[in-house]
Protein backbone atom coordinates (compact mmCIF):
# COMPACT_ATOMS: atom_id res chain seq x y z
CA UNK A 1 0.00 0.00 0.00
CA UNK A 2 2.76 2.45 0.87
CA UNK A 3 5.86 2.82 -1.24
CA UNK A 4 9.17 4.39 -0.43
CA UNK A 5 9.58 7.99 -1.44
CA UNK A 6 9.98 11.18 0.50
CA UNK A 7 7.60 13.38 2.42
CA UNK A 8 8.34 16.66 4.16
CA UNK A 9 7.47 16.93 7.81
CA UNK A 10 7.31 20.70 7.95
CA UNK A 11 6.48 21.03 11.60
CA UNK A 12 9.30 18.79 12.76
CA UNK A 13 11.81 20.55 10.55
CA UNK A 14 10.81 24.09 11.46
CA UNK A 15 11.07 23.45 15.18
CA UNK A 16 14.58 22.05 14.84
CA UNK A 17 15.58 24.55 12.15
CA UNK A 18 18.55 25.58 14.22
CA UNK A 19 19.95 22.08 13.94
CA UNK A 20 19.53 21.62 10.21
CA UNK A 21 22.50 19.62 9.08
CA UNK A 22 21.61 16.94 6.59
CA UNK A 23 22.24 13.38 7.60
CA UNK A 24 20.89 10.30 5.98
CA UNK A 25 19.55 9.30 9.38
CA UNK A 26 17.10 12.18 9.59
CA UNK A 27 14.92 11.30 6.61
CA UNK A 28 11.23 10.60 6.70
CA UNK A 29 10.96 8.21 3.79
CA UNK A 30 7.33 7.13 3.61
CA UNK A 31 5.19 8.24 0.71
CA UNK A 32 1.47 8.56 1.29
CA UNK A 33 -1.33 8.44 -1.31
CA UNK A 34 -1.82 11.59 -3.36
CA UNK A 35 -5.02 12.80 -1.67
CA UNK A 36 -6.01 15.86 0.30
CA UNK A 37 -5.39 14.64 3.86
CA UNK A 38 -3.03 11.66 3.67
CA UNK A 39 -2.24 11.63 7.36
CA UNK A 40 -5.89 11.30 8.34
CA UNK A 41 -6.45 8.67 5.70
CA UNK A 42 -3.62 6.59 7.11
CA UNK A 43 -5.08 6.95 10.59
CA UNK A 44 -8.57 6.05 9.47
CA UNK A 45 -7.79 2.66 8.01
CA UNK A 46 -5.45 1.38 10.66
CA UNK A 47 -6.46 0.48 14.17
CA UNK A 48 -4.24 -0.94 16.87
CA UNK A 49 -5.45 -3.02 19.81
CA UNK A 50 -4.31 -0.39 22.28
CA UNK A 51 -6.41 2.27 20.54
CA UNK A 52 -9.51 0.28 21.37
CA UNK A 53 -8.91 0.76 25.10
CA UNK A 54 -9.18 3.97 27.08
CA UNK A 55 -6.17 6.17 26.67
CA UNK A 56 -6.11 8.92 29.31
CA UNK A 57 -3.38 11.02 27.83
CA UNK A 58 -4.75 11.39 24.32
CA UNK A 59 -6.05 14.81 23.28
CA UNK A 60 -9.81 15.13 22.87
CA UNK A 61 -9.92 15.07 19.07
CA UNK A 62 -7.90 11.86 19.04
CA UNK A 63 -10.48 10.26 21.27
CA UNK A 64 -13.31 11.36 19.00
CA UNK A 65 -11.60 9.88 15.98
CA UNK A 66 -11.10 6.59 17.84
CA UNK A 67 -14.77 5.70 17.42
CA UNK A 68 -14.63 6.33 13.67
CA UNK A 69 -11.44 4.36 13.42
CA UNK A 70 -12.89 1.34 15.20
CA UNK A 71 -15.64 1.06 12.61
CA UNK A 72 -13.51 1.62 9.56
CA UNK A 73 -10.56 -0.50 10.64
CA UNK A 74 -9.33 -2.61 7.79
CA UNK A 75 -5.89 -3.40 9.16
CA UNK A 76 -5.69 -4.64 12.70
CA UNK A 77 -2.37 -4.86 14.50
CA UNK A 78 -1.84 -6.74 17.72
CA UNK A 79 1.29 -7.98 19.38
CA UNK A 80 0.41 -11.69 19.52
CA UNK A 81 3.72 -13.15 20.46
CA UNK A 82 6.14 -13.58 23.33
CA UNK A 83 9.68 -12.29 23.17
CA UNK A 84 12.00 -11.65 26.05
CA UNK A 85 15.54 -10.55 26.68
CA UNK A 86 17.65 -9.89 29.73
CA UNK A 87 21.21 -8.90 30.52
CA UNK A 88 23.34 -10.51 33.19
CA UNK A 89 26.97 -10.67 34.22
CA UNK A 90 28.22 -12.67 31.25
CA UNK A 91 26.10 -11.24 28.43
CA UNK A 92 22.61 -10.99 27.01
CA UNK A 93 20.06 -13.76 26.60
CA UNK A 94 17.29 -13.43 24.01
CA UNK A 95 14.44 -15.93 23.81
CA UNK A 96 11.43 -15.87 21.46
CA UNK A 97 8.56 -18.05 20.35
CA UNK A 98 7.71 -18.54 16.65
CA UNK A 99 3.96 -18.40 16.17
CA UNK A 100 2.19 -15.94 13.87
CA UNK A 101 -1.56 -15.60 14.16
CA UNK A 102 -4.12 -13.73 12.16
CA UNK A 103 -7.17 -13.59 14.36
CA UNK A 104 -7.80 -17.09 15.58
CA UNK A 105 -5.98 -18.74 12.71
CA UNK A 106 -2.40 -19.82 13.24
CA UNK A 107 -0.69 -18.56 10.14
CA UNK A 108 2.72 -20.00 10.88
CA UNK A 109 4.57 -21.91 13.56
CA UNK A 110 8.04 -21.11 12.26
CA UNK A 111 8.46 -17.36 12.12
CA UNK A 112 11.88 -15.82 12.66
CA UNK A 113 11.26 -13.29 15.41
CA UNK A 114 14.90 -12.43 15.94
CA UNK A 115 16.56 -10.26 13.30
CA UNK A 116 20.33 -9.84 13.45
CA UNK A 117 21.33 -6.18 13.23
CA UNK A 118 25.04 -7.01 13.07
CA UNK A 119 27.41 -9.60 14.56
CA UNK A 120 26.93 -8.43 18.14
CA UNK A 121 23.39 -7.02 18.11
CA UNK A 122 20.02 -8.66 17.75
CA UNK A 123 16.59 -7.12 17.35
CA UNK A 124 13.39 -8.88 18.34
CA UNK A 125 10.12 -8.71 16.50
CA UNK A 126 6.71 -8.08 18.04
CA UNK A 127 3.65 -6.44 16.53
CA UNK A 128 3.50 -6.07 12.77
CA UNK A 129 5.94 -8.54 11.21
CA UNK A 130 6.48 -6.45 8.09
CA UNK A 131 7.12 -3.25 10.05
CA UNK A 132 9.59 -4.91 12.39
CA UNK A 133 11.44 -6.79 9.68
CA UNK A 134 11.77 -3.72 7.51
CA UNK A 135 12.88 -1.31 10.20
CA UNK A 136 15.28 -3.75 11.84
CA UNK A 137 16.77 -4.57 8.44
CA UNK A 138 17.04 -0.84 7.78
CA UNK A 139 18.73 -0.39 11.15
CA UNK A 140 21.22 -3.07 10.14
CA UNK A 141 22.07 -1.11 6.99
CA UNK A 142 22.51 2.15 8.93
CA UNK A 143 24.74 0.44 11.50
CA UNK A 144 26.88 -1.03 8.74
CA UNK A 145 27.29 2.40 7.14
CA UNK A 146 28.22 3.88 10.53
CA UNK A 147 30.94 1.27 10.98
CA UNK A 148 32.34 1.90 7.53
CA UNK A 149 32.32 5.68 7.94
CA UNK A 150 33.59 5.93 11.50
CA UNK A 151 35.80 2.85 11.66
CA UNK A 152 34.34 1.78 14.98
CA UNK A 153 31.51 -0.45 16.11
CA UNK A 154 28.28 1.35 16.80
CA UNK A 155 27.10 1.18 20.40
CA UNK A 156 23.79 -0.42 21.29
CA UNK A 157 22.62 2.90 22.78
CA UNK A 158 23.30 4.72 19.51
CA UNK A 159 21.67 2.04 17.36
CA UNK A 160 18.56 2.00 19.52
CA UNK A 161 18.43 5.83 19.48
CA UNK A 162 18.58 5.82 15.65
CA UNK A 163 15.70 3.37 15.44
CA UNK A 164 13.79 5.34 18.07
CA UNK A 165 14.10 8.59 16.14
CA UNK A 166 12.97 6.95 12.90
CA UNK A 167 9.97 5.34 14.56
CA UNK A 168 9.10 8.55 16.39
CA UNK A 169 8.84 10.41 13.12
CA UNK A 170 6.28 7.80 12.03
CA UNK A 171 4.45 7.71 15.32
CA UNK A 172 0.92 8.47 14.05
CA UNK A 173 1.15 6.41 10.86
CA UNK A 174 -0.18 3.20 12.36
CA UNK A 175 3.04 1.23 12.58
CA UNK A 176 3.15 -1.56 15.12
CA UNK A 177 6.64 -2.28 16.39
CA UNK A 178 7.56 -3.59 19.83
CA UNK A 179 11.20 -4.40 19.44
CA UNK A 180 14.09 -4.97 21.78
CA UNK A 181 17.62 -4.10 20.72
CA UNK A 182 19.95 -6.46 22.54
CA UNK A 183 23.70 -6.48 22.28
CA UNK A 184 27.13 -6.40 23.80
CA UNK A 185 29.41 -3.42 23.36
CA UNK A 186 32.23 -1.62 25.17
CA UNK A 187 29.89 -0.82 28.07
CA UNK A 188 29.01 -4.47 28.53
CA UNK A 189 25.70 -6.20 27.85
CA UNK A 190 22.97 -3.69 26.88
CA UNK A 191 19.23 -3.96 26.35
CA UNK A 192 16.81 -1.34 25.01
CA UNK A 193 13.08 -1.55 24.40
CA UNK A 194 11.86 0.41 21.37
CA UNK A 195 8.19 1.00 20.60
CA UNK A 196 6.32 2.38 17.61
CA UNK A 197 4.83 5.11 19.89
CA UNK A 198 8.34 6.44 20.22
CA UNK A 199 9.32 5.12 23.64
CA UNK A 200 12.86 3.97 24.32
CA UNK A 201 13.63 2.36 27.66
CA UNK A 202 16.80 0.86 29.05
CA UNK A 203 16.55 -1.88 31.61
CA UNK A 204 18.05 -5.21 32.56
CA UNK A 205 15.08 -7.30 31.48
CA UNK A 206 12.10 -6.89 29.17
CA UNK A 207 9.37 -9.06 27.76
CA UNK A 208 7.14 -7.95 24.90
CA UNK A 209 3.98 -9.37 23.43
CA UNK A 210 0.66 -10.87 24.45
CA UNK A 211 2.42 -13.58 26.45
CA UNK A 212 4.70 -11.15 28.25
CA UNK A 213 2.87 -11.15 31.63
CA UNK A 214 3.34 -14.91 31.80
CA UNK A 215 6.97 -14.67 30.82
CA UNK A 216 7.57 -11.87 33.36
CA UNK A 217 6.31 -14.13 36.11
CA UNK A 218 8.92 -16.81 35.54
CA UNK A 219 11.60 -14.29 34.61
CA UNK A 220 11.20 -12.05 37.68
CA UNK A 221 11.14 -15.05 39.98
CA UNK A 222 14.40 -16.52 38.68
CA UNK A 223 16.44 -13.50 37.58
CA UNK A 224 19.73 -12.56 39.22
CA UNK A 225 22.65 -10.56 37.84
CA UNK A 226 25.17 -13.28 38.74
CA UNK A 227 23.52 -16.19 36.96
CA UNK A 228 25.76 -18.77 35.27
CA UNK A 229 25.52 -18.96 31.48
CA UNK A 230 23.68 -22.30 31.64
CA UNK A 231 21.17 -21.06 34.21
CA UNK A 232 20.53 -17.84 32.32
CA UNK A 233 19.79 -19.68 29.07
CA UNK A 234 17.57 -22.12 30.93
CA UNK A 235 15.70 -19.23 32.56
CA UNK A 236 15.01 -17.64 29.18
CA UNK A 237 13.85 -20.94 27.74
CA UNK A 238 11.59 -21.72 30.68
CA UNK A 239 10.02 -18.26 30.63
CA UNK A 240 9.04 -18.53 26.96
CA UNK A 241 7.85 -22.10 27.53
CA UNK A 242 5.60 -20.89 30.34
CA UNK A 243 4.22 -18.12 28.13
CA UNK A 244 3.49 -20.50 25.24
CA UNK A 245 1.71 -22.79 27.68
CA UNK A 246 -0.62 -20.06 28.93
CA UNK A 247 -1.02 -17.77 25.91
CA UNK A 248 -2.76 -19.09 22.82
CA UNK A 249 -1.12 -16.50 20.58
CA UNK A 250 2.34 -17.82 21.42
CA UNK A 251 3.77 -21.18 20.51
CA UNK A 252 5.62 -23.02 17.83
CA UNK A 253 9.26 -23.34 18.72
CA UNK A 254 11.31 -21.69 21.45
CA UNK A 255 14.50 -20.13 20.12
CA UNK A 256 17.20 -18.98 22.50
CA UNK A 257 20.18 -16.77 21.61
CA UNK A 258 23.15 -15.64 23.67
CA UNK A 259 25.23 -12.52 23.06
CA UNK A 260 28.65 -11.92 24.60
CA UNK A 261 31.84 -10.08 23.61
CA UNK A 262 32.36 -12.55 20.73
CA UNK A 263 29.02 -11.84 19.15
CA UNK A 264 25.66 -13.59 19.07
CA UNK A 265 25.12 -17.34 18.94
CA UNK A 266 21.94 -19.34 18.50
CA UNK A 267 21.80 -21.73 21.42
CA UNK A 268 18.72 -23.84 20.85
CA UNK A 269 15.52 -24.30 18.91
CA UNK A 270 12.98 -26.55 20.65
CA UNK A 271 9.34 -27.30 20.00
CA UNK A 272 7.36 -25.48 22.71
CA UNK A 273 4.92 -28.26 23.56
CA UNK A 274 7.62 -30.95 23.69
CA UNK A 275 9.69 -28.67 25.87
CA UNK A 276 6.91 -28.34 28.42
CA UNK A 277 6.61 -32.09 28.87
CA UNK A 278 10.38 -32.47 28.95
CA UNK A 279 10.53 -30.05 31.89
CA UNK A 280 7.70 -31.93 33.58
CA UNK A 281 9.64 -35.19 33.24
CA UNK A 282 12.73 -33.51 34.67
CA UNK A 283 10.79 -32.27 37.70
CA UNK A 284 9.40 -35.76 38.29
CA UNK A 285 12.89 -37.27 38.14
CA UNK A 286 14.24 -34.65 40.55
CA UNK A 287 11.55 -35.58 43.06
CA UNK B 1 -0.57 7.47 35.83
CA UNK B 2 2.56 9.51 36.36
CA UNK B 3 2.75 11.56 39.52
CA UNK B 4 4.75 14.74 39.79
CA UNK B 5 4.76 17.06 42.81
CA UNK B 6 6.70 20.28 43.21
CA UNK B 7 6.89 23.41 45.31
CA UNK B 8 9.07 26.42 45.97
CA UNK B 9 10.83 27.00 49.29
CA UNK B 10 13.35 29.43 50.74
CA UNK B 11 15.98 29.64 47.96
CA UNK B 12 15.24 26.18 46.62
CA UNK B 13 12.72 24.23 44.57
CA UNK B 14 11.75 20.67 45.44
CA UNK B 15 10.37 18.37 42.75
CA UNK B 16 9.42 14.73 43.13
CA UNK B 17 8.31 12.22 40.56
CA UNK B 18 7.41 8.58 40.67
CA UNK B 19 9.82 6.15 39.04
CA UNK B 20 7.45 3.92 37.11
CA UNK B 21 7.49 3.50 33.37
CA UNK B 22 4.79 1.26 32.01
CA UNK B 23 2.57 0.21 29.20
CA UNK B 24 -1.17 -0.31 29.96
CA UNK B 25 -1.29 -2.52 33.06
CA UNK B 26 2.35 -3.55 33.02
CA UNK B 27 5.28 -1.84 34.72
CA UNK B 28 8.22 -2.03 32.32
CA UNK B 29 10.77 -0.18 34.44
CA UNK B 30 10.73 0.82 38.09
CA UNK B 31 13.73 3.15 38.22
CA UNK B 32 12.76 5.58 35.49
CA UNK B 33 13.96 9.15 36.07
CA UNK B 34 11.30 11.64 35.00
CA UNK B 35 13.12 14.69 36.36
CA UNK B 36 15.31 15.70 33.44
CA UNK B 37 17.92 18.46 33.90
CA UNK B 38 17.76 21.19 31.26
CA UNK B 39 20.94 22.83 32.45
CA UNK B 40 22.73 23.10 35.75
CA UNK B 41 19.88 24.90 37.51
CA UNK B 42 16.65 23.80 35.83
CA UNK B 43 14.64 20.61 35.85
CA UNK B 44 11.91 19.58 33.46
CA UNK B 45 9.67 16.99 35.08
CA UNK B 46 7.76 15.11 32.42
CA UNK B 47 4.61 13.03 32.56
CA UNK B 48 2.51 11.43 29.88
CA UNK B 49 3.65 9.33 26.96
CA UNK B 50 7.21 8.11 27.25
CA UNK B 51 8.17 8.69 23.62
CA UNK B 52 6.73 12.19 23.40
CA UNK B 53 8.28 13.07 26.75
CA UNK B 54 11.74 11.93 25.66
CA UNK B 55 11.67 13.69 22.30
CA UNK B 56 10.11 16.92 23.55
CA UNK B 57 12.47 17.22 26.51
CA UNK B 58 15.41 16.58 24.20
CA UNK B 59 14.14 19.34 21.90
CA UNK B 60 13.99 21.84 24.77
CA UNK B 61 17.34 20.83 26.25
CA UNK B 62 19.22 21.04 22.94
CA UNK B 63 17.70 24.37 21.98
CA UNK B 64 18.51 25.85 25.39
CA UNK B 65 22.10 24.59 24.98
CA UNK B 66 22.26 26.14 21.52
CA UNK B 67 21.08 29.47 22.89
CA UNK B 68 23.78 29.32 25.54
CA UNK B 69 26.46 28.53 22.98
CA UNK B 70 25.34 31.25 20.58
CA UNK B 71 24.73 34.01 23.10
CA UNK B 72 27.14 33.03 25.91
CA UNK B 73 24.44 33.52 28.49
CA UNK B 74 22.11 31.23 30.40
CA UNK B 75 18.38 31.55 30.02
CA UNK B 76 16.19 32.35 33.01
CA UNK B 77 13.52 29.88 34.14
CA UNK B 78 10.83 32.28 32.93
CA UNK B 79 12.30 32.34 29.42
CA UNK B 80 12.58 28.58 29.24
CA UNK B 81 8.99 28.23 30.44
CA UNK B 82 7.78 30.62 27.75
CA UNK B 83 9.80 28.86 25.07
CA UNK B 84 8.52 25.46 26.14
CA UNK B 85 4.94 26.68 26.21
CA UNK B 86 5.28 28.07 22.73
CA UNK B 87 6.60 24.76 21.40
CA UNK B 88 3.66 22.93 22.97
CA UNK B 89 1.13 25.49 21.71
CA UNK B 90 2.31 25.48 18.09
CA UNK B 91 2.31 21.69 18.08
CA UNK B 92 -1.10 21.10 19.61
CA UNK B 93 -3.17 21.51 16.46
CA UNK B 94 -0.71 19.80 14.14
CA UNK B 95 1.51 17.32 15.84
CA UNK B 96 0.58 17.24 19.53
CA UNK B 97 3.00 16.22 22.22
CA UNK B 98 1.15 14.31 24.96
CA UNK B 99 3.30 15.61 27.80
CA UNK B 100 2.43 17.52 30.93
CA UNK B 101 5.36 19.23 32.59
CA UNK B 102 6.55 20.88 35.75
CA UNK B 103 9.47 23.19 35.12
CA UNK B 104 11.47 24.12 38.20
CA UNK B 105 14.50 26.37 38.23
CA UNK B 106 16.74 28.58 40.33
CA UNK B 107 17.87 31.94 38.96
CA UNK B 108 21.15 33.28 40.30
CA UNK B 109 20.22 36.86 39.40
CA UNK B 110 17.07 36.95 41.51
CA UNK B 111 18.38 34.34 43.97
CA UNK B 112 14.96 32.77 43.92
CA UNK B 113 13.48 29.49 42.83
CA UNK B 114 10.47 29.32 40.55
CA UNK B 115 8.08 26.61 39.41
CA UNK B 116 5.96 26.53 36.27
CA UNK B 117 3.02 24.28 35.40
CA UNK B 118 2.88 23.42 31.67
CA UNK B 119 0.16 21.48 29.95
CA UNK B 120 0.06 19.51 26.69
CA UNK B 121 -2.46 22.05 25.39
CA UNK B 122 0.01 24.88 25.77
CA UNK B 123 -1.08 26.37 29.05
CA UNK B 124 1.56 27.75 31.36
CA UNK B 125 1.35 29.20 34.84
CA UNK B 126 3.88 30.23 37.42
CA UNK B 127 2.96 28.46 40.63
CA UNK B 128 4.28 28.17 44.17
CA UNK B 129 3.22 24.57 44.51
CA UNK B 130 1.49 22.07 42.25
CA UNK B 131 1.31 18.57 40.88
CA UNK B 132 0.66 16.70 37.66
CA UNK B 133 -1.23 13.48 37.13
CA UNK B 134 -3.50 11.72 39.60
CA UNK B 135 -1.30 12.97 42.42
CA UNK B 136 -2.73 16.44 41.82
CA UNK B 137 -6.09 15.30 43.18
CA UNK B 138 -4.69 14.11 46.48
CA UNK B 139 -1.81 16.45 46.99
CA UNK B 140 -3.52 19.72 46.02
CA UNK B 141 -5.36 20.09 49.30
CA UNK B 142 -2.35 19.10 51.42
CA UNK B 143 -0.26 21.78 49.76
CA UNK B 144 -3.06 24.35 50.12
CA UNK B 145 -3.21 23.59 53.83
CA UNK B 146 0.44 23.27 54.76
CA UNK B 147 2.53 25.21 52.22
CA UNK B 148 3.94 28.49 53.49
CA UNK B 149 6.18 30.95 51.85
CA UNK B 150 9.92 30.51 52.56
CA UNK B 151 9.86 27.03 54.04
CA UNK B 152 13.20 25.72 55.32
CA UNK B 153 14.66 22.74 53.59
CA UNK B 154 13.86 20.30 56.42
CA UNK B 155 10.24 21.50 56.64
CA UNK B 156 9.97 21.39 52.86
CA UNK B 157 11.24 17.81 52.70
CA UNK B 158 8.80 16.82 55.44
CA UNK B 159 5.94 18.40 53.48
CA UNK B 160 7.02 16.61 50.31
CA UNK B 161 7.08 13.27 52.09
CA UNK B 162 3.65 14.00 53.50
CA UNK B 163 2.40 14.51 49.96
CA UNK B 164 4.06 11.36 48.64
CA UNK B 165 2.72 9.28 51.52
CA UNK B 166 -0.76 10.43 50.58
CA UNK B 167 -0.22 9.49 46.94
CA UNK B 168 1.02 6.04 47.92
CA UNK B 169 -1.83 5.58 50.35
CA UNK B 170 -4.76 6.65 48.17
CA UNK B 171 -3.81 6.05 44.58
CA UNK B 172 -4.96 2.54 43.76
CA UNK B 173 -2.29 2.19 41.08
CA UNK B 174 0.84 1.19 42.97
CA UNK B 175 3.40 3.97 43.06
CA UNK B 176 5.73 3.25 45.95
CA UNK B 177 9.02 4.59 44.66
CA UNK B 178 9.62 8.31 44.23
CA UNK B 179 12.66 10.31 43.32
CA UNK B 180 13.03 13.72 45.00
CA UNK B 181 15.33 16.33 43.51
CA UNK B 182 16.21 19.78 44.76
CA UNK B 183 17.41 22.84 42.89
CA UNK B 184 19.20 25.60 44.77
CA UNK B 185 22.10 27.98 44.25
CA UNK B 186 24.52 25.02 44.04
CA UNK B 187 22.53 23.38 41.29
CA UNK B 188 20.53 20.18 41.01
CA UNK B 189 20.94 17.45 43.59
CA UNK B 190 19.14 14.22 44.25
CA UNK B 191 17.73 14.48 47.73
CA UNK B 192 16.35 11.00 48.22
CA UNK B 193 15.05 8.00 46.44
CA UNK B 194 12.12 7.17 48.66
CA UNK B 195 10.23 3.93 48.84
CA UNK B 196 7.06 4.40 50.81
CA UNK B 197 5.34 1.54 52.51
CA UNK B 198 2.19 2.28 54.46
CA UNK B 199 1.53 -0.98 56.22
CA UNK B 200 -1.27 0.09 58.50
CA UNK B 201 -3.15 3.24 59.33
CA UNK B 202 -0.91 4.62 62.03
CA UNK B 203 2.51 3.28 61.22
CA UNK B 204 4.21 4.53 58.11
CA UNK B 205 7.69 3.35 57.28
CA UNK B 206 10.11 4.77 54.80
CA UNK B 207 13.10 3.13 53.27
CA UNK B 208 15.75 4.93 51.31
Amino acid sequence: MFTLGSVLDNELKSSVEDFSFETEFSTNQLMLPNIEKPFEFAQSIISLEKDLDENDNQPMFHQQKKEERKERALIKGSKGTTTLAFIYEKGTVVAVDSRATSGQYIASQSVQKVVPVNQYMLGTLAGGAADCQFFLGHLGRICNLYELRNNEKISVAAASKLLNNILYSYRNYGLSVGSMICGYDTRGPQLYYIDSDGSRLKNSLFSVGSGSPFAYGVLDAGYRWDLSKEDAIDLGRRAICAATFKDSYSGGTVKVYHIDENGWVKISDDDASELWYRYEEKEKKNK
Amino acid sequence: MDSLVGFVGKNYVLIAGDTNAGRSIMRLKDDFDKLVPIDSHKILAKSGEIGDGNQFCNLIIRNVSLYRIRNETELTTKSVAHYTRRQLATAIRKNPYSVNLLLGGYDKKDQKGSLYYLDYLGSSKKINYGAQGYAALFVGSILDRFWKEDLDFEDGLELMKKCLREVEKRLIIGTRCFLIKMINSDGISVVEKVMINSKNKNEIEEEN
